[in-house]
């Protein structure tokens, strides 16, 4: 039967191209077919690969001794904590990065971009909401950019209004936080999402919880 | 108590957009790889530019199908069967016969309130079409998990319980005329001869499973050169799996007597599983002080160099030249890593910011493959410190920024890494080519090991030596059906299949820029498995114009069989060539035109056109007509296919230069055939051309 045996060398080759994919090497070989089935094959079953737990770059000690450079981020929807490190700063936007190679970029402590996600915020606007935040309340219109699965910038333009929600001190390290909780809820026609802040007495955001994308989740943020 | 109150607001909502997806997943496909119950067709379509893949194997009846939703209505398909005919008498079986088949489905009518949704279709609409058939159906849904269909069939879609045809100014169905020339436009066909009403119904129990159950028209009646499949009942029956929302599984009872299994893998191009990807995050930019610098101190120049060097080659770019003037630098790198040319600009970019002295403020990248450069694409350093992860930064940035011609690479300092000029790799290969002559797939898998000598820059020496572990027993040529014209691509299945070690390609190339918007290349030795000789092009495309110009002049003669060093098997050797032109129309769709000389000494032209999306996805169709008659040509007049090919970050975010492809055509006929050569110009340097980098020019920033 033609299709039969058509079936039988099929199947052949893919055991073949299973066993070989295993024998790859060389400068060359990188890449290559073999190496790409595989990887690809463990992608698709689920399986990706993951990355080591990210080494302590900094102790609880060092943290505290060095106010202003370090920020630990819990990538919650990647299930991952990391502590951040300035890797440079453009006017008054710092972007911090990690074991991890995911960066983050702040200003005033309010997210404006991330690159390693997997749907980066690739910019964003967000003076409105920090004036907002330094007068206790008010609105403010954010424009965020995205990638999307075409690699073209798809921007959303969201309203938000941002309200006080009173004084809620925070435990951290022993140590307790007198900080103003503030909610900032945003719209726009295909998104929507609630930031919480936690500003203290000099103005400084020292913690808070942001949206990046629906594909990339929240970012809990400490601020030491 | 902090955690549960995060807990409480960790949804981002997706507002709009869900409802489209979900639609997708709704479309069930038959086991022709179309919408439809089982055999039978349905008036639904999927999703707009989605693609999908299935199998389908009954005894007797193997069905390998690709699937194109090309518009909101138009439905594409190519399929491959392999399937038993009756011979002619029919008391003869022509075993595993191999069968090329494309469909067109198109959905009329959408379904309302009170109205079902109404399509037309034509299946294998090329002749002789063993399956050709035609139809117009209608299918509405009831609630959310019944769908009712019913139809009217023609053709193959006739054979059973036929009435007279209610498309009265229609005659009779002509029966196909083996004198007659194949692969052509069935329309003489179509919608003709007996009519016959057909239906049926699908029923979601829920996400996963499904029934479905078909009154089916297809009685596949003993007749010369039909398919030799046996009917019972005119009822089929099935169930579907759906483990998630790109696949379907579907086993069913075929006409009371088989049993049939099929799965339908499918992908939507605008749906990327990797999203935006994967990769590390790039260096930030650097500023630079405010009081800008007049000049630099020349002596650090070579410093600069090496730094540099080391910068790119953390993100995959290979530093080959530099030229720093007081004000500027000019950067040639070779692109290592990623798909988009973009992405990599934008990262050399970026790190140019942490190296370069204060006083230089404009960047010229010159991106370069094969020795030459690309383009040139100038960029103000400014403007990289001031769009750095701002609203609207990559459309702003390619506001201000110059395309151009690469400049000369005189005035360039070599910064090109010292490293081994010769570099090799050794690992498995598959290939698999449907168009054995004796109706068989010709699968073919093994280890290869490849070998690249860098002699300059743009002299490349290179050669496979490949070693098959499935050996092929082909059977001896027998009656040659094109005894005019010489066997150029039909003999392939006879090439390396005695199972020894065989030399695929061994070539020196040579790759030029003759002048400005002008690229060359020569190539020299054993081009491909079949062939060997020369081939020369000259390419004439400006970095910013969609339109390109390319002329080929190939010498070249047919290799052994045993894919050695001979060439005396043939005794056969042709002068080919083409004149090309490439244009870019936008939105996705690039067409070529090849006018010349094939291998076989025949005239003629192929027109291609491709939809190509900006990740990278590129669905094509191409056509072939040369000056041999039908007669020579055998089965199949003109040379005529579908290709499709994938780029490996789609699936796994990870970013790559590399492609998974796969291409696929009616026939590797000798007619209509071109040299199969490594590293055609336009493919070369076209994704450094300004149309491409546009296309992906989001992904500058990420």
């Amino acid at each position: 039967m033609g299709a039969v045996l058509a079936m039988n060398v099929i199947r052949q080759s893919a055991l073949a191209l299973a066993a070989l994919g295993l024998m790859s090497c060389g400068p060359l070989a990188q890449g290559g077919i073999g190496t790409q089935l595989v990887t690809a094959a463990s992608t698709l079953a689920g399986r990706t690969p993951v990355a080591p737990p990210p080494p302590q770059v900094a102790t609880d000690e060092q943290i505290a001794a060095n106010p202003g450079q370090f920020v630990r981020v819990n990538f919650r929807d990647l299930g991952r904590w990391d502590t951040l490190v300035v890797a440079g700063t453009n006017g008054a936007r710092v972007t911090w990065i990690g074991s991890a190679n995911l960066s983050v970029t702040m200003e005033n402590g309010i997210v404006v971009a991330t690159r390693g996600l997997p749907r980066d915020l690739m910019g964003a606007d967000t003076v409105q909401t920090w004036a907002a935040i330094r007068a206790g309340g008010g609105t403010a219109e954010r424009r965020h950019d995205f990638l999307d699965n075409l690699d073209q910038i798809s921007p959303r333009v969201l309203q938000c209004s941002i309200a006080s929600m009173g004084p809620d001190p925070f435990e951290r390290r022993e140590q307790t936080y007198n900080t103003t909780r503030f909610e900032e809820k945003c719209v726009s026609e295909q998104l929507q999402f609630t930031n919480i802040y936690w500003v203290n007495r000099q103005g400084q955001i020292i913690r808070s919880l942001q949206a990046v994308s629906p594909d990339a989740g929240y970012l809990q943020i400490d601020v030491f | 108590m902090n955690k549960a109150r995060f807990a409480t607001t960790s949804v981002i909502a997706l507002m709009a957009g869900v409802a489209a997806h979900a639609q997708q997943s709704d479309v069930n496909f038959g086991f022709n790889g179309m919408p439809g119950m089982i055999d039978m067709p349905t008036a639904q379509s999927p999703a707009k530019d989605t693609l999908a893949g299935s199998l389908a194997y009954q005894e007797g009846y193997f069905r390998a199908t690709f699937t194109y939703q090309l518009t909101d209505r138009a439905t594409l398909a190519a399929r491959y069967s392999v399937v038993d005919l009756y011979g002619n008498p029919t008391s003869t079986i022509i075993d595993g016969e191999f069968e090329r088949s494309f469909d067109l489905h198109y959905r009329l009518l959408d379904e309302s309130a009170y109205l079902p949704a109404l399509a037309f279709g034509l299946r294998d609409v090329f002749t002789p079409g063993r399956f050709a058939s035609e139809y117009v159906v209608a299918t509405k849904s009831f609630g959310d998990n019944l769908t009712v269909t019913a139809g009217l069939g023609w053709g193959a879609m006739a054979t059973r319980d036929g009435f007279d045809n209610p498309l009265s100014g229609l005659g009779a169905r002509p029966v196909f005329d083996d004198a007659d020339p194949e692969g052509q436009l069935g329309s003489d066909y179509w919608f003709r001869g007996d009519a016959a009403a057909f239906g049926g119904l699908t029923y979601q129990i829920n996400d996963r499973w499904g029934v479905v159950a078909e009154y089916s028209t297809i009685a596949y009646p003993e007749q010369p050169f039909s398919p030799a499949l046996e009917t019972d009942t005119r009822y089929n029956l099935g169930v579907t799996y759906r483990p998630n929302d790109s696949v379907q599984l579907s086993f069913a009872s075929l006409s009371g007597r088989n049993v049939g299994v099929s799965g339908t893998f499918s992908l939507n191009a605008n749906n990327r599983p990797a999203q935006s990807g994967s990769e590390s995050a790039p260096t930030p930019v650097k500023l630079r002080d405010v009081q800008a610098a007049q000049s630099w101190n020349r002596a650090t120049e070579p410093g600069l160099r090496a730094a540099t060097s080391q910068l790119l080659q953390m993100e995959g770019q290979t530093l080959t030249g530099l030229e720093m003037t007081d004000t500027t630098a000019r950067v040639r790198y070779v692109n290592g890593r990623y798909r988009s040319q973009a992405q990599a600009m934008g990262r050399v970019a970026r790190l140019l910011t942490q190296v370069m002295p204060d006083s230089i403020d404009t960047f010229i990248l010159e991106p370069e493959a094969r020795g030459i450069g690309l383009s040139a694409v100038t960029i103000a350093r400014s403007d990289i410190e001031r769009l750095e992860n701002r609203p609207g930064a990559a459309e702003s940035l390619r506001a201000g920024v110059a395309f151009g011609d690469a400049w000369p690479a005189d005035s360039l300092a070599d910064a090109r890494p010292a490293r081994d000029a010769f570099q090799w790799g050794f690992g498995p290969y598959l290939t698999i080519n449907p168009f054995g002559g004796d109706g068989n797939i010709a699968v073919s898998a093994g280890l290869s090991l490849r070998g690249v000598y860098q002699i300059t820059p743009q002299l490349i020496a290179s050669g496979a030596i490949v070693q098959s572990v499935l050996k092929a027993d082909r059977r001896d040529p027998g009656s040659d059906s094109t005894p005019d014209i010489q066997n150029v691509r039909t003999d392939s299945q006879f090439y390396g299949d005695d199972g020894l070690p065989v030399l695929q390609a061994l070539t020196l190339s040579h790759y030029g820029r003759p002048g400005t918007d002008l690229y060359s290349r020569v190539s020299l030795g054993y081009l491909e498995s079949m062939f060997g000789g020369v081939s020369t092009e000259v390419l004439w495309k400006p970095v910013d114009s969609a339109f390109g110009l390319g002329v080929e002049l190939n010498y070249v003669a047919q290799r052994d069989t045993d894919m050695l060093l001979g060439f005396d098997e043939y005794d056969y050797d042709v002068l080919t060539g083409h004149l090309s032109a490439y244009y870019d129309f936008g939105n996705g769709y690039h067409t070529q035109l090849d006018v010349g000389r094939y291998l076989a000494g025949d005239w003629g032209a192929t027109l291609s056109l491709d939809r190509e999306y900006s990740n990278g996805i590129r669905v094509g169709a191409y056509v072939t007509q040369t000056d041999i008659s039908y007669d020579d040509f055998g089965d199949g007049s003109y040379n005529k296919g579908v290709r499709i090919s994938i780029p490996q970050d789609f699936f796994i975010g990870d970013t790559s230069r590399g492609t998974y492809g796969t291409q696929v055509r009616t026939r590797s006929g000798d007619g209509g055939a071109r040299l199969s050569v490594d590293g055609r110009l336009y493919d070369v340097v076209r994704d450094a051309h300004e149309a491409d980098l546009t296309d992906t020019w989001g992904r500058f920033w990420r």
